[in-house]
């Protein structure tokens, strides 16, 4: 530890606690949770014992017998000389004498029919709604809608209630409310039908825009670095728009562009083309439109790095080829492009795995539309995980789709390493071996 | 001496009467969260300041000084934010009190343990709650429990435009008719597609604006399943139920309304604000919305003859095995988990006491939305209002709802996924339907019945 440099270790600590705060942590709890059943329903912080009607039918279709069914679900309210006695100590004897000659022995199935039981007391009334409640209580015998904040508890509730100790089991399991550990999801990834059809998407998503993004890039780089110098920076400011512009802004202004009541549609209305929504219109509008508004805000980052790059080309190198005769296409072949070799590998991985993740342009412009025709695996995985209508969002489901696509993009990263011979790229210069 | 001592006595007696008064002082907070609330719908949390304000003065009566501040927020972005930031701060401890939410809510956030059923607190034999209609009460609970109550009452209209339908040949008598027709499955949607497509042919509405739906996923397509004989739960069970023929039949009269010309292929996704302007000035032949689209039609739209121009029934029979039908979607009061149980029943109190019919009769007004109790028909400003009373005399009685069942988010989303899939023609309704089945046979299991 003698050489350990603790100034480094300082200036490394911000992008230490970015790293971990914003991008290693939420990867490990995203691992996590795909291998869980967690969802709005189950909560994240852990869940009771709860039995309810639905509980009770889904252990009526785990095979629990009909007897213990019925007892579970037939306990309703007794009032029997337990709850007599307690109500004696609380609200006096006179009470309990009262409410034993009125009810004595009955048998309630609902709080509210008990409550109303109670309010047959004439002489004694119980006035205050709380206290009532508090009396219904005393009878109760069912543990039907009831939170047990532990296990211990419900099982003596379990006891208590008679209930014979074999079923003790599968009825504790399925109480619990709160999420548990299971392979489910990814069973039900490569079950579900649509997953398949979010792979494709995805697929073609990531193949059009990587294209448009590289090759737009590149011919902008190209061709801006043979013109003059100003014109070449006013053009590339131009191209840069859409990354500087917020996502929102330029995701409207390409609705704008594209509404059946938009800028393509009224000028195509003049020459008699019926106006419709060019964004949407079917599913190939809605990849055009998707992969100019991703590639075009791609292409500004390929085209700046692109541009740098030519730029450190030896300028010797360029004019000796004009001097043998080279013309501007036999340049870009055979000087330009194999010194891009770097740079397009970079931008090759860096966009692929940017594409995989990104969906907020999609969401804003299609929203995975027409009919999911552009919905691609990141947006899904959105959608399932923290936005449906009825309410109950799946956590878990949503982590594993997550999870998938983190596996997609090491797979693809390796994949490009090889494919561009990266060790070769890397390799010590053999002139200061 | 005397004297001074008697001022001394009296001195200590009133210290101590305010030492008393200031131990009984008690001040509480009450955070209040509405969603899917502008500025129309002000008295879903207002209404809670003012039972705060009847409550205080209750306990003032009998001698506790019960200081209630009302914190109240409504700006969440959409439905989706707002779900979102109710159950992230219920995980963080810091839930608000008191939550206006759909009823569709109680069954996750029941389970999730993050509301406490009202009935816990609540009397509900009592006013008002005894005179709250039964079935949107028994719309906000879920297996058998009282978890929250009703905060409005809507219904889902189809609605006609009164000039288009003249002039495609029905006379001002027929138009009145509709309704009574529509109720009793003499006009079906069959009958929609073909009126429609005579707006479009005779050039009376754009191609495309003959039948104007929603146009994103909400109740109101749940409606167009029932009207083709679909059910939502199995009533003996509470199993959701897939009804393959009604639903194919459903997504088929889309593609048909589509392949007519009659409904936009894009529709879906069509801006709300660009929607309204067109429903409500004469754009569109016919189409479906909700009771408080009078609000809006009236008012920001300015339509300023709301009944000479717009007729309005339930949503039509589909066939045979479906009748004329309409959803009500109340959004209910729901209180929240907290560490006091104090603080629940104050809120409890709250909401009980905002349920009362006059208070509810302003949100009612205001916002163009129904009544939740059946006195509201005895109260001038509810019953002196044509569209209150008429829309619930029309449809309230025949509207039913969606199940508070835990997976019922996934079948509504694997619902629409078909019926967008349909709609754009991406997939046909018989492969849709396959998708969908196989789909929610993978998510629901057990839970699901197929017919």
């Amino acid at each position: 530890m003698k050489n350990f440099n603790w100034l480094a270790l300082g200036f490394l600590a911000p992008a230490l606690i970015v790293i971990t705060v914003f991008f290693l942590a939420p990867v490990i709890l995203t691992g996590i949770f795909s291998f869980t059943s967690m969802s709005t329903s189950t909560g994240v912080t852990g869940g009771e014992y709860l039995l309810n009607q639905s509980g009770l039918r889904a252990l009526a279709d785990k095979g629990l017998n009909q007897t213990t069914l019925d007892q579970l679900n037939n306990a309703g309210y007794v009032v029997d000389e337990q709850g007599l006695a307690v109500l004696a100590e609380k609200h006096g004897a006179a009470t309990a004498d009262e409410m034993r000659k009125l009810h004595e022995n009955g048998q309630f199935s609902a709080r509210r029919d008990m409550e109303r039981a109670l309010k047959d007391l004439k002489a004694n009334k119980i006035r205050s709604t709380k206290d009532r409640k508090a009396a219904a209580e005393l009878f109760k015998h069912s543990l039907l809608n009831e939170r047990f904040e532990t296990e211990a508890k419900f099982r003596t509730a379990l006891v208590e209630g008679d209930i014979p100790t074999e079923d003790h089991e599968i009825i504790v399991t399925q109480a619990y409310t709160g999420w548990v550990w299971t392979t489910d999801n990814i069973k039900l990834l490569f079950s579900l039908p649509s997953t398949l059809r979010y792979a494709g998407n995805t697929l073609i998503y990531v193949t059009l825009t990587l294209i448009f993004n590289i090759g737009f890039g590149l011919f902008l780089a190209i061709t801006t670095f043979y013109l003059p110098a100003k014109s070449a920076s006013t053009f590339r400011a131009i191209w840069f728009l859409p990354r500087i512009l917020p996502p929102v802004m330029y995701v409207l202004l390409w609705k704008w562009l594209t509404w059946d009541t938009g800028f393509i549609a009224t000028t195509l209305s003049w020459v008699g083309v019926a106006p419709k929504n060019w964004m949407l219109d079917t599913s190939t509008h809605a990849w055009v439109v998707v992969v100019l508004i991703n590639g075009s805000f791609g292409a500004s980052l390929g085209m700046i790095l692109f541009s740098s790059a030519i730029k450190a080309i030896p300028s010797s190198i360029l004019y000796s080829s004009e001097v043998d005769g080279a013309n501007r296409w036999q340049q870009v072949r055979y000087i330009i492009l194999p010194h891009l070799r770097w740079p397009i590998l970079f931008i090759t991985s860096y966009q692929t795995l940017s594409l995989l993740t990104s969906f907020e342009h999609i969401l804003l412009s299609t929203e995975g539309g027409p009919g999911r025709a552009t919905e691609v695996w990141s947006l899904a995985a959105y959608h399932i995980a923290l936005d449906n209508y009825g309410g109950n969002l799946q956590y878990g489901l949503g982590a594993t789709f997550a999870v998938a696509l983190v596996i997609i993009g090491i797979i693809a990263s390796l994949f490009y390493l090889r494919f561009f011979n990266f060790n070769e790229m890397v390799a010590k210069p053999k002139i200061e071996g | 001496m005397m004297t001074i001592s008697i001022l001394k006595k009296a001195l200590l007696a009133s210290a101590m009467v305010l030492s008393t008064t200031a131990a009984f002082a008690e001040d509480i907070t009450i955070t209040v969260w509405a969603g899917g609330s502008n500025e129309s719908d002000s008295y879903r949390m207002d209404a809670i300041e003012m039972a705060a304000d009847i409550l205080s003065k209750e306990q003032a009566i009998l001698g506790n000084e019960l200081n209630i501040t009302i914190e109240k927020k409504r700006d969440f972005g959409g439905w989706s934010e707002f779900k979102q930031a109710v159950t992230l701060a219920a995980e963080a401890g810091t839930a608000p009190n008191i939550v206006v939410s759909s009823h569709l809510d109680i069954a996750p956030w029941s389970e999730a343990g993050y509301i406490v059923p009202v009935e816990d607190y609540l009397d509900l034999d009592a006013w008002p709650i005894n005179n709250i209609y039964g079935n949107l009460l028994k719309i906000a609970s879920f297996d058998g429990v009282q978890w929250g109550i009703p905060q409005d009452a809507e219904s889902r209209p189809f609605f006609f435009w009164k000039e288009t339908m003249s002039k495609i040949g029905y006379s001002d008598a027929d138009i009145e008719a509709l309704p009574a027709k529509v109720q009793a499955g003499e006009y079906t949607l069959a009958n929609v597609l073909e009126d429609a497509k005579k707006a479009v042919d005779m050039g009376l509405v754009e191609k495309g604006y003959g039948f104007y739906p929603r146009a994103s996923n909400g109740p109101d397509f749940a409606q167009f399943y029932l009207s083709f004989g679909g059910e939502l739960q199995d009533p003996a069970t509470g199993k959701l139920v897939l009804d393959k023929t009604a639903m194919q039949a459903m997504y088929q009269f889309f593609v048909d309304a589509v392949d007519a010309g009659i409904t936009r292929k894009n529709h879906i996704g069509t801006d709300g604000s660009q929607w309204y302007a067109d429903v409500a000035n004469g754009k569109v032949a016919m189409w479906h919305g909700g009771t408080w689209h009078y609000g809006r039609y009236t008012g920001k739209e300015g339509n300023n003859d709301f009944f000479d121009t717009i007729q309005f029934s339930l949503i039509p029979a589909g066939n045979d095995a479906g009748k004329a039908n309409t959803i009500t979607h109340p959004l209910v009061y729901l209180i929240t988990d907290q560490e006091t149980d104090r603080a629940e029943e104050i809120a409890a109190q709250l909401i009980n006491i905002a349920s009362e019919p006059r208070i509810n009769t302003l949100h009612a007004i205001k916002s163009s939305h129904l009544g939740i109790t059946r006195q509201q028909a005895n109260i001038e400003l509810y019953s002196g209002n044509r569209w209150a009373a008429e829309a619930t005399e029309r449809l309230l009685p025949y509207a039913s709802s969606q199940p508070n069942h835990l997976q019922y988010g996934a079948f509504s989303e694997a619902l629409w996924k078909g019926l967008e899939a349909s709609w754009t023609g991406v997939q046909t309704p018989a492969d849709a339907i396959k998708e969908v089945e196989a789909e929610l046979i993978a998510i629901l299991g057990d839970e699901l019945i197929i017919r």
